[in-house]
């Protein structure tokens, strides 16, 4: 069905929270172009998923690749670095920093580091002394780069400005340009939620995993989601992952759905395949859902 | 959060006109100074009693230290949301290492140089070697504990603080419980506040960089600053080794005015000290740290003074007003926790406070805008 670049892979992943299985054997393949839907009841596993993705939890078994690269136990900052960015269930901005701070932050500079990360890699790999050297090399690059600060050096300035000017058009963007310098914790709540993905987007991902982007939004500002979502996918050219519970949505966007239950993925197919799997409506969504479908509504 | 005087300047200019600037005027101020030291040379030479402004001066390196102390505590627990409470641990490292090299090195002068330029320039080396020396202490106590969940931090700089106390009091070399006396008395008007100056600059600089932001967000949520790509232990750490060198530059300027430097200037008491100023000030405001600094450091001097004078010389009295010291910081923590828990001016700085209608300074450029309304 898909058949862009394969950006993200999950092989068998499983974790245990003290006896719990909270996730079994989950497989998943984000290509480049890919909307997908995660869906399930509460406490199926969905959120642990993305922690085992970013790297917040380490699977107890299985492989997580990142652009063919395998990332099992990396640091969560580090898989972000690859191109892996998420939002949050319940909402994690920077409370106090204004809008455009939240997204700055995420906006890393693109800074020219002293000894170039080329140069360093071959050395990492070697190993041993080699890899401490690197290791040491990459520490001597943060320290120039806190000097450059401090001295305020014309190449940081320039930094600084193009790191203003991107967190700018990612808040138009997402429609948050007259919310520059408002708090983050005073904006109304599906503000919040854009804004979100404005920071995850400042990180320049490749997958942007999005943990029930629409919970706590009216109808309309769902619909403009949808859209925004879609766009975002096109615009910059993502493989978009979307845990939600709003089944209109995922079902109106997704062109892949898993069902977790009780950490097991009990299906994955089309959208309308997964409506209809009695499986699903089981143990998610029930008689109603069914009923309110327009197509089977209808006499 | 900023506003820079130098806003309208550009490359190399904006980053290098502060200091040149603050050089220049400290530099009038020091001349000054010498000027009128000379005169009353002169006029006790004649017979005559002239004022002489020396206590002031001393008075004035004291608030000085106890700026740069705070200035650099903040940057670790204001900005980057961490608790370190042995920051007179590092303040001692940079005083002992400074102070010895510069009494080992008393008698020599740089050839070339006139004397006064000379001891100058080797009290920079050790001033820098000191720090350097506690800026290799904050890496090596903050990179384990800063890597751990929690406030494992507090405990090693506590424990950190102890350890440096006792194994100088137990070293001859460092005149152990009796201290080191004889340093050379090269700290000046300018040298202490020319200090406070980098201090504070580099703060500012920080704190409106795309690093302090760093910092900003892992004081407001590490998950999420390290979900989105931010190194947050290497952040940390790098903090913590900026705020060491500069409490070892703090204690380096100390042992050059002082006449004596013993394990009894740094104790937790001084630690704490320089905690209750940051947080009067503020968690994270940068010139909130110096008017607690300022404030605090003269209010005791001051009460001192008084019952000095009120005891008609009488040293006792005074001497218990030292006493209720640490008493009165606490009791004046608890009270700013009750009444004013973000400290004086939370995470603002006093430019964001000051009344609407005073003129103000044009913003830089790139430089963030104040962190929005606090909550009153
Ligand atoms: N850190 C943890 N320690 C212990 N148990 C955990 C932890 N994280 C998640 N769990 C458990 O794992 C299970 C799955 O939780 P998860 O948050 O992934 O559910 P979810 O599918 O996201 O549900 P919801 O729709 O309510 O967000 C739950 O039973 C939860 O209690
Ligand atoms: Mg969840």
């Amino acid at each position: 069905m898909s058949a862009g670049e394969l950006l993200l892979r999950a092989e068998k992943c499983s974790i245990e929270f003290g006896g719990l299985r909270a996730l079994e054997d989950f497989d998943l393949e984000i290509r480049r172009g890919d909307l997908k839907g995660l869906i399930g009841p509460n406490g199926a596993g969905k959120t642990t998923a993305f922690n085992l993705l970013t790297g917040v939890y380490r699977p107890s078994s299985g492989n997580i690749l990142v652009g063919g690269q395998r990332v099992n136990g990396l640091q969560p900052h580090q898989i972000n670095r690859l191109g892996l960015a998420r939002t949050f269930q319940n909402i994690r901005l920077f409370k106090g920093l204004c809008a455009v701070d939240n997204v700055r932050v995420a906006c890393l500079a693109e800074s020219t580091p002293l000894i170039s990360k080329e140069r360093l890699e071959p050395l990492r790999k070697r190993g041993g002394v080699s890899a401490a050297v690197a290791n040491a090399l990459d520490a001597t690059n943060n320290y120039y780069d806190w000097w450059r600060a401090l001295l305020l050096t014309p190449g940081f300035q320039q930094e600084e400005r193009d790191l203003a000017s991107k967190a700018e058009r990612l808040l138009e963007v997402m429609g948050l340009s007259h919310r520059r310098d408002e708090e983050a914790r005073n904006l109304p709540y599906g503000e919040q939620r854009r804004l979100e993905i404005a920071r995850a987007l400042g990180t320049r991902p490749k997958v942007l995993l999005l943990d029930e982007p629409a919970a706590g939004m009216n109808t309309r500002e769902k619909a403009d989601l949808m859209a925004l979502i879609r766009q975002l996918r096109d615009r910059f050219s993502l493989g978009i992952l979307v845990i939600e519970h709003d089944m209109k949505l995922v079902m109106g966007i997704c062109e892949e759905i898993t069902v977790l239950d009780h950490g097991e993925t009990i299906a994955r197919d089309t959208p309308e395949k997964v409506r209809n799997d009695p499986k699903v409506i089981e143990a998610y969504l029930g008689e109603p859902y069914r009923i309110s479908d327009p197509r089977e509504a209808r006499p | 959060m900023g506003v820079s005087p130098s806003s309208g300047l550009r490359g190399w200019t904006r980053g290098v006109a502060p200091l040149a600037l603050a050089v220049a005027v400290l530099s009038v101020l020091q001349l000054g100074l010498n000027a009128w030291d000379s005169y009353a040379d002169g006029q006790a030479a004649l017979g005559a009693e002239v004022f002489r402004p020396d206590f002031l001066v001393y008075l004035s390196s004291l608030v000085a230290v106890n700026v740069v102390l705070t200035v650099s505590l903040n940057i670790v627990n204001g900005m980057t949301g961490q608790f370190s409470i042995g920051h007179a641990g590092f303040m001692a490292v940079g005083a002992y290492i400074a102070g010895k090299l510069s009494f080992e090195v008393k008698e020599l002068a740089i050839s070339g140089l006139p004397h006064a330029v000379s001891d100058q320039v080797l009290f920079t080396l050790s001033l820098l070697a000191g720090g350097a020396a506690a800026a290799l202490c904050g890496f090596l106590v903050g990179l384990p504990s800063l890597r751990l969940k929690g406030d494992y931090l507090a405990i090693v700089t506590l424990g950190f603080g102890e350890i440096i106390r006792v194994v100088v009091q137990n070293t001859p070399a460092l005149g152990a419980a009796l201290g080191i006396s004889g340093i050379p008395q090269h700290s000046s008007l300018f040298m202490v506040w020319l200090w406070v100056f980098i201090t504070v600059l580099a703060a500012r600089r920080i704190a409106n960089s795309s690093h302090g932001r760093s910092l900003w967000a892992i004081r407001e949520d590490e998950v999420a600053a390290e979900a989105m790509g931010v190194n947050t232990t290497g952040y940390k750490v790098r903090s913590f080794v900026v705020s060491s060198f500069f409490a070892g530059i703090a204690g380096g300027l100390f042992a050059h005015f002082v006449p004596i430097i013993n394990p009894g200037s740094f104790t937790f008491v001084k630690s704490m000290e320089v905690v209750v100023m940051v947080v009067a000030g503020g968690l994270g405001s940068t010139t909130g740290a110096i008017l607690a600094a300022v404030m605090l450091t003269l209010l005791p001097e001051g009460l001192r003074s008084l019952f000095l004078a009120v005891g008609g010389g009488d040293a006792s009295l005074a001497q218990k007003v030292d006493q209720v010291r640490m008493p009165v910081y606490g009791v004046l923590l608890v009270v700013l926790m009750l009444v004013r828990p973000q400290g004086l001016f939370g995470t603002k700085e006093i430019w964001d406070v000051l009344p609407k209608w005073l003129p103000r300074l044009p913003r830089a450029p790139n430089s963030p805008p104040a962190r929005g309304k606090e909550a009153a």
